[in-house]
């Protein structure tokens, strides 16, 4: 078969060399970042959970999880990568497919997407964008199409610049969730995406096989949840560690990750009987909510909250890059076809606290999450972190931090780049505001 | 009993050498290539002037950007726990410490224990900052001790933007090309980083009595914008650069007596 040759949008022509090249110094320059990661994470927390050897090893892009996959491709089976988190999984698996998050966290690629799009664009876009341009990221380019919904305008203009490459295939929330309407196009949105799922992997999504993803997503919500439970009592997982249990979902074998995560819980449970803390129960407790942060190079804000003098411990986030991913099941009333799909519709529209969305009390649901977290997991204060760029988050913060104040909570608004440079100066202001809560936690 | 606090700050040292509560020994040093060296003799030096030892002082606590770099601290402590420290120590009624320097602004919300309750940083540029004076005096071909008392001589106010040390700096040109005098130029520039500075500490709620330190506040052009934008009185220590010091000093002592480390 002849290759297509369609006409380029955005994309610029690269010569290959530079591609080859700059393909190599990035993934070993991401190596040693997931290595070091790592070992950090391993000298904050001494006796650290031997179950997160596993998710250690997950967590390199490179390695076992892009070599399974690689063999499943071989087999037949597609792969279909996704940015936000309004991706239905249940209908991915339940077309026999591997879903594959690719958001893309890499510092270094940032800085090639700016060719494309202007420095002042979200990095997270940026960086996802110049991943692309040097074919970085395994999962992405094992991906036979993506899923991208057109939540930030950031994310919208992100499916077009990706559709030069490969196959996009776009979904539209509402940018209400209340309404009749809303519910409606959303349910419609869903239908349309099931039937381009069967057509790219040529399976029909049955309603047995609906019903089976929907009970295997289900069961990894209730290991999600039983981790994040165990979060809310004295610490027996440090912040960092947790994220990377919840964000390795995102690409791993989704049964093996749940009974994985499971044993986890089954060792933190007799750490907890046994009080053996990960560390002293009276460190300042942090909840952070913004901008989602993304492995490997992306984990300087959790990294400086659990590595400052004073220390303090991330309990809980209010990320969909974490806390949130498989927080909410499909409730099920009864196992039809229709049903299985409204389930799945309200299940990714209504439980989302995107600040994509508004309604007549503004973005309600996202307040009211954020302080039921506070309360839930004792936080003693909150850090709003927003990349440059993430407009949406950026000016939902007043409101946040006015709703906070009433409450008593401090509340630290803290910007940042898809940079190392910057580091010296959050380190600064994390601890100040650490320092703020152990005065507090003391007096 | 002893105890000293140390401001590593990124262009000037300060040390401050308190003998029994009350202030002994002061002393500053440019921060150049080898801080902590800088620290150490200006260190000496204000235990000279103290009539102490090293081995007397019962505790040494740094702040600053640089605090890691500190001679031998026994601890450290954020600028922003320092400002709210001293500034409550120096004003009892303070709830809003100002702290002006060279690269960074910043306003702290404090108690009446001087424990701080919230606080803004500038967003990583230093246009609300000292820095910018010195860009600033330096277009304008004036020293920069004069541009304080040149800006009070001004009638009226030119607008400028402080968005950046190098967009302000071709503003700048700008007006001078429109031939303003210099005074009025000079104003701007205390206007624009007032500008700044106000909008931080509104981010806080401005909850009076206010003070203002850091090595700006000993300039009056920046003083009076201040006031004007905040619209209120704005009190200056006798020594705003040491505050920073004497906060670090002061929580040194406190520990030192066996009190809670804030």
């Amino acid at each position: 078969m002849k290759p297509q040759t369609v006409e380029k949008k955005y994309m610029p022509e690269m010569p290959p060399k530079e591609v080859e090249e700059l393909n190599t110094t990035i993934k070993e320059a991401s190596l040693k970042i997931i290595a070091d990661n790592i070992a950090r994470m391993k000298k904050t927390s001494p006796n650290r959970p031997e179950a997160m050897q596993y998710y250690d090893e997950i967590s390199n892009f490179f390695g076992k999880r892009a070599e399974e996959i690689q063999e499943e491709k071989k087999k037949g089976k597609k792969v279909i990568g996704y940015f936000c988190m309004f991706a239905p999984i249940e209908l991915i698996l339940a077309a026999d497919a591997i879903p594959v998050r690719v958001s893309s966290g890499w510092y270094d690629t940032s800085k090639l997407g700016d060719r494309i799009v202007p420095v002042e664009i979200c990095p997270v876009i940026r960086s996802t964008i110049g991943a692309k341009m040097i074919g970085l990221s395994p999962f992405m380019e094992m991906s036979d199409a993506l899923i991208s919904t057109l939540t930030c305008d950031g994310m919208t203009k992100l499916s077009e610049i990706m559709s030069d490459t490969m196959q996009v295939m776009t979904m539209s929330p509402p940018r209400v969730k209340d309404s009749k309407q809303s519910l409606h196009l959303w349910n419609e949105e869903i239908k349309a995406i099931k039937t381009q799922i069967e057509q790219l992997t040529g399976n029909k999504i049955t309603p047995k096989k609906l019903r089976a993803a929907i009970e295997t997503m289900q069961k990894a919500t209730k290991a999600f949840r039983r981790l994040q439970d165990l979060r809310k009592g004295s610490p027996v997982i440090m912040g960092r560690d947790a994220m990377l249990v919840n964000q390795t979902s995102t690409w791993d074998n989704i049964q093996r990750w749940t009974e994985k995560t499971e044993a986890l819980c089954d060792e933190l449970e007799k750490r907890k009987a046994q009080k053996q803390w990960a560390c002293p129960p009276e460190t300042p407790r942090v909840v952070v909510t913004g901008t989602p942060m993304f492995w490997p190079d992306n984990w300087k804000m959790p990294t400086l909250i659990e590595e400052a003098t004073p220390q303090g411990v991330l309990v809980a986030d209010e990320m969909c890059s974490s806390d949130r991913l498989l927080y909410d099941p499909v409730g099920i009333d009864e196992w039809t076809m229709d049903d299985m799909i409204n389930a799945i519709a309200e299940r990714y529209l209504m439980a989302s606290t995107c600040p994509c969305f508004t309604s007549k009390d503004g973005n309600e649901d996202r307040i009211n999450w954020l302080i039921t977290k506070i309360k839930e997991y004792k936080a003693d204060g909150v850090i709003y972190y927003v990349v440059r760029g993430c407009m949406l988050y950026a000016m939902e913060y007043s409101r946040v931090k006015k709703v906070l104040d009433k409450l008593n909570i401090p509340v630290y608004y803290l910007d940042t780049e898809y940079t190392r440079e910057d580091v010296g100066q959050m380190k600064t202001r994390v601890e100040a505001f650490l320092e703020m809560l152990t005065a507090r936690v003391e007096y | 009993m002893f105890v000293a606090g140390i401001d590593m700050g990124i262009q000037t040292i300060k040390i401050v050498v308190l003998k029994d509560g009350a202030v002994a020994g002061r002393a500053k040093a440019h921060s150049g290539f080898e801080p902590t060296k800088a620290a150490e003799q200006a260190l000496a030096e204000a235990l000279k002037t103290a009539g102490a030892t090293r081995a007397d002082v019962a505790l040494v606590f740094a702040t600053g950007s640089g605090m890691e770099m500190a001679p031998d601290a026994n601890g450290t402590v954020s600028m922003m726990g320092a400002d709210a420290k001293a500034g409550v120590h120096l004003y009892p009624d303070a709830r809003t410490i100002i702290d002006v320097g060279a690269e960074e602004a910043r306003a702290v919300r404090c108690d009446e224990r001087g424990i701080m309750m919230d606080f803004v940083v500038n967003e990583r540029c230093a246009a609300g900052a000292g820095t910018f004076i010195e860009a600033m005096a330096r277009a304008l071909e004036v020293k920069l001790e004069d541009m304080g008392p040149l800006s009070l001589k001004a009638e009226r106010a030119s607008p400028i933007n402080a968005s950046c040390v190098i967009f302000g700096e071709s503003d700048v040109v700008t007006l001078i090309h429109r031939q303003e005098s210099k005074p009025e130029i000079a104003r701007a520039v205390f206007d624009a980083m007032a500008d700044r500075v106000s909008s931080m500490v509104h981010r806080l709620g401005v909850n009076p009595q206010v003070v203002l330190v850091g090595g700006v506040a000993k300039d009056v052009g920046f003083v009076e914008s201040l006031k004007r934008k905040l619209g209120t009185n704005v009190l200056i220590p006798e020594y705003p650069e040491y505050a920073g010091a004497l906060g670090a000093a002061l929580i040194a002592q406190g520990k030192a007596k066996g009190a809670k480390p804030q």
